[in-house]
């Protein structure tokens, strides 16, 4: 008797299993039919949703191009400390190292006396008169250590080590002072606040348009389930549930999503390469972010229809939330 | 099967009550019209009975279900007992005549099987057969209100609410509706009917129920429409 009762449980639990899950395939169709019968609304919504996750896609690039940019150019700025010129290149190659440890240095390079005078001349092959200065010449060019920092707003530590380390001061040169300091620091100071401040800018613009264009494709939706309020208090009245109601209009938002991300996507990736080499021929480091793309293009997919059915969820639930009172 | 006892529905403190004290039972299997000018309470009384609204005060039962302990969460449960036809149809503009009322099963969980042995029975009781891939628009008033009809009843509901479902028809077709409505409470259930047409009432010689300023003014078990 008792196994009986079970089984008869487990049988209904089985039934209220298979009808929960044919309730969730019927939702699925509806929101397909939905999205294919209103056409028009279809079209609609996922044209502003694409224009959104273009807009996203754009400030995401822009500011990979920019930040790529900025960082190569802050590698190309290197600081010089300038050593005595009877420096031995052992003693540079043991200032090299020391220089190299501090945390806030990405890369040193020991340039010596000889090499200094060689790129001289190189840099020069196409003046004579220089060069048969260079030959003529007998003091020679001091010894310097090339300084590339992680951060080019902060040389404090490098500072520090230059003022205070005795085997630096030992071989620092007399006639040229380290180039971090005075007005090429400033230099350098005010390029790297404009970098800051741009890239400030570029997440705050970002930030912005990304609000707007949520709030257009919220009143879209809203206005798409306004239409059918009486569709919903229909469906309310003869007992569907509330998530039977709400249901098509998520699977809908998710259609949009990934149609949107799908074109969006599409033309963002065209647009980067189709620009690229004009960007390169003005000096914009637009190659990582093409590797970026190459690279990682199914995930960014992945991402832009994460992104677009997020916002369209949120705003179907937002906007059916109040027809769907008893 | 429907009772109501000294129901009151005000929609603010300075206005007059929408229904006022109405206490009313309704037996199994009646044909019950309810009649009344605009403004009298008849919309606010069914949708007492549909749980549109909740009443101010007093007590309602129907077909055994206290609505003074009813859950939010089991109104679609409540609702599916009770089949309902409007004025306007309310029919699903984008879907064919066999998936409105398919509809109806679809969010009870009926399988398919199910919903293609019984959709089409209903389909024949209302006289449509041959109509089931048509569109509402495709389809005259009177046709698409036999499909609300379907809609309603093809659950097997123990009431069926017909708020002025001939309010949009001409005569013929009103008659046809009306007939429709007799044969569904022949079959068992209990039909409660709204109406402003006086040759309907008058010739269909049911019980009637008069509304007037939310109180109940007259019920007749043989009634006839008073002006």
């Amino acid at each position: 008797m008792a196994k009986k009762k079970l089984d008869s449980k487990a049988f209904a639990a089985q039934k209220r299993g298979r009808r929960r899950l044919l309730t969730f395939f019927r939702i699925i169709k509806y929101g397909v039919d939905n999205f294919v019968r209103n056409s028009w609304l279809s079209v609609a919504a996922t044209a502003v949703m694409t224009i959104t996750l273009l807009i996203i896609l754009v400030v995401v690039a822009t500011r990979v191009v920019l930040t790529d940019t900025v960082s190569d150019l802050s590698n190309k700025i290197d600081m010089s400390i300038y050593l005595k010129t009877d420096t031995t290149d052992e003693a540079g190659a043991e200032l090299k190292a020391k220089v190299g440890e501090l945390s806030s240095v990405r890369t040193v390079t020991y340039v010596s006396a000889e090499e200094a005078r060689a790129k001289i001349a190189e840099a020069n092959s196409d003046d004579p008169a220089v060069l048969a200065a260079i030959n003529e010449a007998t003091n020679r060019n001091p010894a310097t250590l090339r300084v590339v920092v992680k951060d080019i707003n902060d040389t404090t530590q490098l500072e520090k080590f230059v003022a205070t380390d005795t085997l630096i001061k030992e071989h620092l040169s007399a006639d040229y002072k380290p180039s971090f300091a005075g007005e090429r620091r400033e230099v350098i100071k005010s390029i790297g606040r404009a970098v800051n401040f741009i890239q400030q800018i570029g997440v705050v613009v970002g930030a912005i348009f990304v609000v707007i264009s949520s709030l257009i494709i919220f009143n879209t939706i809203s206005m798409a389930i306004f239409n059918r309020k009486e569709e919903i208090q229909m469906m309310k009245l003869i007992g569907a549930d509330k998530s039977f109601i709400r249901g098509p209009f998520l699977i809908e938002a998710i259609i949009y999503g990934v149609i949107a991300a799908l074109i969006a996507t599409g033309l963002g990736v065209w647009g980067l390469f189709s620009v690229a080499d004009t960007l390169a021929s003005y000096q914009i480091a637009i190659q990582p972010a093409l590797d970026l793309v190459k690279n990682f293009a199914l995930i960014g997919l992945l991402g832009m229809i994460v992104i677009g059915s997020t916002i369209g969820i949120i705003s179907s639930l937002f906007a059916t939330r109040r027809y769907l009172k008893i | 099967m429907i009772l109501l006892d000294r129901v009151t529905k005000s929609y603010g403190k300075d206005l007059s009550p929408a229904v006022d004290r109405v206490s009313l039972f309704i037996e199994p299997r009646e044909f019950v019209i309810l009649v009344g000018t605009s403004g009298a309470g008849k919309s606010t009384l069914l949708k007492l009975l549909t749980r549109e609204e909740k009443p101010t005060s007093g007590k309602i039962v129907v077909g055994g279900i206290d609505y003074d302990t009813l859950k939010d969460s089991h109104i679609p449960m409540l609702r599916r007992k009770i089949g309902v036809v409007f004025q306007d149809f309310k029919l699903l503009p984008q879907r064919t005549v066999f998936e409105n009322i398919a509809f109806a099963l679809e969010i009870a969980g009926m399988t398919r099987h199910e919903i293609k042995n019984t959709v089409p029975k209903v389909i024949e009781l209302v006289g449509l057969t041959g109509k089931e891939k048509q569109f509402p628009h495709q389809l005259a008033g009177g046709e698409r209100q036999r499909v609300a009809i379907a809609r309603a009843v093809v659950r097997q509901p123990k009431i069926l609410i017909a708020d002025e479902p001939t309010g949009n028809l001409d005569p013929k077709h009103s008659w046809d509706i009306i007939r429709l409505l007799e044969k569904i409470n022949k079959y068992g259930t209990t039909v409660l009917l709204t109406t402003h047409n006086a040759d309907i009432v008058n010739k269909l010689k049911r019980r009637v129920i008069t509304l007037e300023h939310g109180k109940i003014t007259g019920d007749q078990a043989e009634g006839s429409y008073r002006q």
